[in-house]
């Protein structure tokens, strides 16, 4: 168990900057998800922890103890691939035995934690199967378990469930969260579905073009996203963004958009372009016009069962997402307006960085 | 209807591809259980009415007593094929052991790692490959001479490997190459990059060892022309060229029949038990 920390850390690979100057800490005990689309540098950077990737500078801690120069096997550290590789042409003891062949245990220790761990996991009937005698769900079990015998100070998950169904993904993603509380021990996911970091992390690190965004605990990362680019990524359907300007005027300072104003509470800094964010379940559709409200055209009704989905086109031709009761009655091709609740607007500059968070925190 | 168009393209195509192959076995084959007067009859029989075992036991050197009483007395290139088999099991096992150990740690590195010039070294294996073995036969020949290495089996090793090498290191990074990525799992589990092949990718690519393996073996004991320059005539003649003496002295189809069946039998072994690996191995274009 320990506590992460990454230092200034940096990764270039020939002339492309994969990493920059990233500072981060893991906290002992925590399960952190790093988020983002993929050549974020995500995974360069679980690989930098790993000690898979050297950094081009910068530093790795592990409890203030400096192991950037340590292999992976020093650090101890367990590591679950992308698509749950596991070693083809052994069976899932021997894959499991493997994880533990540098540790120097005694033969009945060995058997012991290889016992333990498939216990844990559910797989003791799997463990002498092929790889590739096994379902996606399976190996991604024993890779888990290959992963635990070893006793890490640290899980590091690249994209574990990326391969599987997504029936299969929602049951393997609570239980992988189960034994992470239940064993303690800090761990790193790695992905680029904002729904699975939303649902694992303790806390969500969001990643964009190898900087850190924001990071924060979901609720903060949903309510309150420090950049335009962590909102516009986190959330389903995604958070409506309305392009428009701030105009200066004495003591107030509106949002304008073509078709539309909106008055943040508090003034916000300088005029100038900018874009207003809100969800979907805080963009109301009513028939009548309104300063506040956007005309729209109703362009799919999407029926959820417990909500729908109306996707509405505005006059240029953009989308929005706002949801409803599923009673809504409008059909495609109706004219309405969808008038964002000011209490829930964010506004955010032309460099994308948060101007105005709402005042209520609410989902 | 369009199925069994296709099926009997595919029946043809395989009748073809047998009459092809089998043909010429089944000939020698007929040949070396039939008498020598029996072979020169013509039309020649179609096969052996009364087959006779004779030939087998004359290329070893023994007589064989027909079961009309007559004799039939063992061949003069007994000793040139006996001592040809076993200098042929030779230099075949030590090159295909050597080519292995050589090759499965180069084509591994050109498969997986990356470093400065990695194509032109490529290409250069390629050359090695390119060129006409009879191009270096007299520069090797004229060499060898001065070595002292015309006529010894380690000189005839040496030029075996000199082909060997190349050739299935340029057949092997293709498939090294579709490997899984478990080099990074093996540096998890703290293994060296020496242990992670060695513990590791070869078992892993047992399928493409034993296709190494083959290619080597057959290479070597099919090698002809290199063995007919440096070795032939010598203590360090080979079983191709042993049975190419035939040719050469008082001519008996059925021996010389008999010396080629006996040709086929390690290879046909070797292909035998390695047959399941041979179709698992996909082999790809090495440059990507």
């Amino acid at each position: 168990m320990s506590r992460i920390h990454l230092d200034h850390l940096h990764k270039t690979f020939h002339r492309h900057v994969a990493v920059r100057e990233l500072d981060l800490t893991i906290e002992n005990g925590e399960l952190l998800v790093l988020l983002g689309p993929s050549g974020c540098g995500k995974t360069t950077t679980l690989n930098c922890i790993a000690g898979l990737e050297m950094p081009t500078s910068g530093r790795v801690l592990f409890d203030d103890e400096d192991v950037t120069a340590a292999s992976p096997h020093q650090r101890n550290i367990a590591m679950v691939f992308q698509s749950s590789l596991l070693y083809p042409h052994m069976t899932a003891r021997q894959n499991i035995r493997t994880s533990l062949a540098k540790q120097r245990l005694d033969r009945s220790e060995t058997n012991r934690r290889i016992d333990e761990a498939s216990s844990i996991l559910g797989i003791d009937g799997l463990l002498d199967k092929l790889p590739s005698q096994l379902s996606g769900g399976e190996r991604q079990r024993v890779a888990t378990a290959k992963a635990i015998v070893r006793q890490p100070t640290a899980f590091l998950l690249d994209e574990p469930l990326a391969a599987l169904d997504a029936a299969l993904r929602l049951t393997l993603r609570a239980e992988l969260v189960n034994l992470q509380k239940r064993l303690g021990t800090t761990m790193v996911v790695v992905t680029h579905d904002q729904v699975e970091a939303m649902t694992m992390g303790d806390r969500i690190a969001v990643m964009n073009e190898g900087r850190l965004e924001q990071i924060g605990t979901p609720d903060e990362i949903y309510n309150r996203p420090a950049t335009l680019f962590v909102a516009g990524f986190v959330g389903s359907p995604p958070m409506n963004l309305i392009a428009g300007e701030i105009a200066a005027q004495e003591g107030r300072t509106p949002f304008v958009a073509k078709d539309f104003a909106f008055v943040p509470g508090t003034p916000v800094g300088a005029a100038g372009p900018a874009t207003l964010g809100v969800r979907p379940q805080h963009l109301h559709i009513q028939a009548d016009a309104a300063e506040a409200a956007i005309p729209v055209t109703v362009f799919a009704v999407e029926h959820l069962g417990r909500e729908s989905v109306v996707i509405l086109e505005d006059n240029e031709r953009n989308k929005l997402h706002a949801l409803v009761e599923p009673g809504f009655a409008g059909r495609v091709g109706d004219r309405l307006h969808a008038a964002p609740s000011p209490e829930h607007c964010l506004l955010f500059d032309e460099a994308g960085k948060v101007l105005f968070h709402p005042q209520h925190e609410e989902t | 209807m369009r199925f069994r168009l296709s099926s009997i393209w595919s029946w043809l195509a395989l009748a073809v591809v047998l009459i092809w192959t089998l043909l010429p076995i089944y000939w020698f084959m007929k040949n070396s259980l039939l008498t020598p007067a029996e072979i020169a009859r013509f039309p020649p029989p179609l096969y052996p009415m009364e087959p006779t075992p004779a030939a087998f036991f004359n290329i070893f050197g023994f007589e064989y007593e027909m079961a009309d009483g007559l004799v039939r007395r063992g061949s003069g290139q007994a000793n040139q094929i006996i001592r040809g088999f076993y200098n042929s099991l030779i230099v075949s096992a030590v090159v295909t052991l050597v080519t292995l150990v050589v090759v499965l740690p180069l084509a591994y590195v050109f498969a997986r790692l990356d470093f400065p010039h990695k194509n032109k070294l490529l290409f250069a294996i390629l050359l090695a490959v390119a060129l006409p073995p009879v191009s270096t036969l007299i520069p090797f020949y004229a060499m060898y001479v001065q070595l002292g290495l015309s006529g010894t089996l380690i000189g005839l090793i040496i030029v075996t490997l000199t082909i060997t090498i190349p050739f299935v290191t340029w057949m092997l990074i293709g498939y090294f190459r579709n490997l899984p990525e478990v080099e990074r799992l093996a540096r998890i589990d703290g293994f060296s990059r020496f242990e992670t092949f060695l513990k590791i990718i070869v078992p892993l690519g047992r399928s493409g060892v034993a296709v190494a393996a083959v290619i080597a073996f057959l290479f070597s004991w099919n090698e002809y022309t290199y063995a007919l320059f440096l070795v032939n005539g010598t203590t360090a003649n080979t079983l191709p060229t042993a049975v190419s003496g035939f040719l050469f002295q008082h001519p008996e189809a059925s021996h010389l029949a008999a010396a080629v069946m006996l040709t086929m039998v390690p290879p046909a072994l070797v292909a035998f038990f390695l047959q399941r690996h041979i179709a698992e191995m996909n082999l790809v274009d090495p440059v990507r």
